[in-house]
């Protein structure tokens, strides 16, 4: 697709992205948030399966629920745990010239991309156990339908606000975004 | 408290106008309209048992107070027509003002139901890109007004001068009846209307009421054709009968519908804004400048094929999140032949080459994994169906095997992407035919996925997305692409975006 490349650049967003280093390197997030990561898919499995488990008991009269539900939802906490730090581990996130990219997944593999100019508006969030961790959640809003809003969570507090702060900075200098 | 002063000289900064003094009655309609269905059906169906006092004034009371708010909220909402915006005063005790810039506004719905026709009024909406609610709705102006009203958001506030001859808007595309007929033979709105009337009746009306009905009728049909005594053969050809006399009915009903609603097409053209007019009993006329156009797709259904048609339809940035979508600027063309829809995407897309001569077609020996999901959700039935009942009966859903083959052939021959400067394009069915396009400086985010199935492969998908995108729409994406391509492209349409600026 070689022919792309010969558009000209518009001048005010290049000005915007030009104090990005460029080709800045794929970060990783901070591994003190493995364990929120895992608590939140923990929660996340344990629930629907405590659920089914119930149902499943209720219906086949084999096992008592009281002790089916727990058991199920142990376990079911324990693989999301599981799968909630591998997910953390396997999130990978950049700002380079081009915009903001985010890497995620280890059997289903999806790499988002946001161009700079593309950003309509930023959320930074902090949970309580968040702010204890240092930790914030980065949203990043787009005008697009299916991929509106491009959630981060577990960066680290002033990665996330030097990336709400460099990709706002294109924002000022569009009068007309809108 | 004057009366709506007349709009000789509209964007005089000042002076405060109101709505249409009949305003409240269109309010207090449209209000009743939520209510008046509930209200019906308690009345007739409901009165057996809350009888009394309080039954019979209960619903008086309710239209009392609706009329209260609808006269109250005529009396407090008025707008101010500005140099660069409009700004919308309404509100007794939580007052609101609000201001528009008219370069905010992307759809212009001008809207008159049967009753706004006899009262010379309609209903004015003004669109803002997102947001679940349009920016402004006014009901109801003078028809003239709102049209001057129109227009002035045409010229961003700037009228031409009085003795200038008012410029000539292009006809693109209008729609004789023969044209509607077809769109009504291709279309499904009848069997969507039967459908919704179902489901209508059954929240509405009490359970036994409509289950009854079904029982009465269900009975006495087929207490008359068992008095009749008729071979199987006979039943047969009868059920085979009714099934075509429904086929029927429903078609001309579509057709029916689609006068209704299409009757007067136009599609117009002035100053790189489109407008639509259309219906017969209510009319409807939607406008949008040109450039707010998002993406597009290109339909061609079995039908269509048959009777040598398309229907080219756009999306905005509007969102119109659980409305019916029928008001919003969606369809350019309802039908048109495929050269006129070619004809029309050329013009409205000058810079763009269509239609497309070189697609990329799937990579050789992609095909299976068309094939794939519904293959395995096959095998999955068929197994469930075997532990549960074990009969040979429990094997049919495997005969879609061959058939869904065969299709996904198809449909991979016919599949692929088409990729330049401007514009980025996608096409894909076999039965029915879809080619969905959108220009690169509209893309808001990419996406690249790969599964399991993709990395064993080799092979990427990648994902483009558009504002207001429908989620009937068909995605834009290129699917099972080699890997190499997959990023190259990737990388390269990331770097476009990155600096070309978002044009709305």
């Amino acid at each position: 697709m070689s022919e792309l490349q010969g558009i000209p650049p518009v001048t005010n967003v290049a000005d915007a992205i030009a104090e990005i280093p460029p080709d800045a390197d794929w970060q990783h997030l901070p591994p003190r948030g493995a364990g929120l990561a895992a608590l939140g898919m923990a929660i996340a499995f344990a629930i629907p399966c405590v659920i089914a488990a119930g149902f499943v008991a209720q219906l086949t009269d084999w096992i008592t629920p009281w002790l089916l539900a727990p058991l199920v939802g142990t376990l079911g906490a324990v693989f999301g745990a599981w799968i909630g730090i591998k997910r953390h581990r396997r999130t990978l996130w950049k700002l380079d010239q081009d915009g903001f990219a985010l890497r995620q997944g280890r059997w289903w593999q999806t790499e988002s991309r946001v161009p700079v100019s593309r950003v309509q508006h930023l959320d930074l969030k902090r949970g309580p156990l968040q702010r204890g961790l240092r930790l914030a959640t980065l949203v990043i809003h787009t005008a697009g339908t299916r991929m509106a809003a491009v959630a981060v969570s577990g960066l680290d507090n002033d990665d996330a606000e030097r990336l709400r702060d460099r990709l706002a900075r294109q924002l000022d200098h569009e009068d007309d975004a809108l | 408290m004057q009366a709506a002063a007349p709009m000789d000289n509209p964007a005089d900064n000042g002076t405060e106008h109101r709505l249409h003094p009949w305003s409240w009655l269109f309010v207090l309609v449209q209000q009743l309209k939520q209510f008046i269905v509930p209200l019906l059906a308690l009345l007739v169906f409901g009165g057996g048992r809350a009888d009394g006092f309080w039954a019979g004034i209960g619903p008086l009371v309710a239209v009392g107070v609706l009329v209260v708010v609808s006269l109250l909220q005529y009396f407090t909402y008025r707008y101010r027509i500005g140099r660069d915006g409009l700004s919308i005063r309404d509100g007794l005790l939580h007052r609101n003002l609000r201001d528009i810039p008219y370069s905010r506004i992307h759809n212009v719905v001008l809207h008159q139901s049967l009753l706004h026709r006899l009262f010379g009024v309609a209903e004015v909406r003004l669109e803002s890109a997102g947001g679940q609610k349009p920016e402004a709705q006014m009901r109801v102006l003078r028809l003239d007004q709102a049209l001057a009203l129109e227009d002035l958001i045409k010229h961003r506030g700037q009228l031409p001068e009085a003795g200038a001859p008012a410029s000539v808007a292009d006809r693109l595309l209008s729609l004789p009846t023969a044209e509607v007929v077809r769109l009504g033979l291709v279309s499904n709105r009848g069997m969507i209307v039967i459908a919704a009337a179902f489901g209508g009746a059954w929240q509405l009306f009490p359970d036994r009421v409509v289950a009854n009905f079904f029982e009465t009728t269900g009975r006495e049909l087929f207490g008359y054709a068992s008095h009749l005594q008729l071979g199987w053969m006979t039943t047969a050809a009868a059920v085979v009968a009714m099934v075509l006399l429904a086929i029927v009915l429903l078609r001309l009903l579509s057709v029916a519908l689609a006068l209704v609603q299409y009757h007067g097409f136009l599609l117009s053209e002035e100053q790189k804004r489109l407008t639509v007019e259309r219906g017969l009993l209510a009319k409807l006329r939607t406008s949008v400048a040109r450039r707010r156009i998002q993406s597009w797709t290109l339909h061609e259904g079995f039908l269509h094929r048959l009777l040598k048609r398309r229907s080219l339809q756009v999306d905005t940035a509007v969102a119109e999140m659980g409305k019916s979508d029928h008001r919003a600027f969606r369809e350019v063309a309802p039908i048109a032949t495929p050269e006129a829809c070619d004809a029309l995407v050329r013009h409205l897309l000058p810079q763009a080459q269509w239609p497309r001569g070189e697609w990329t077609a799937l990579a050789a020996g992609t095909w299976w994994r068309l094939f794939l999901p519904m293959a395995i959700l096959c095998v999955l039935l068929a197994t469930g169906l075997l532990l549960r009942s074990g009969g040979a009966w429990s094997l049919l859903p495997l005969l879609w095997l061959p058939w869904g083959a065969y299709a996904s052939r198809q449909r991979a021959e016919r599949e692929g992407y088409a990729v330049d400067e401007r514009l980025v394009a996608v096409r894909s069915g076999w039965w029915s035919r879809w080619w969905r396009f959108a220009e690169i400086d509209k893309l808001q985010a990419l996406r690249l996925e790969r599964s399991p199935i993709d990395r064993r492969f080799g092979t990427a998908t990648l994902r483009l997305d558009t504002a207001g995108a429908g989620s009937l729409a068909p995605p834009l994406r290129l699917r099972f692409l080699p890997l190499a391509t997959a990023e190259a492209l990737y990388a390269t349409l990331s770097r476009t975006l990155a600096q070309r600026r978002l044009r709305w």
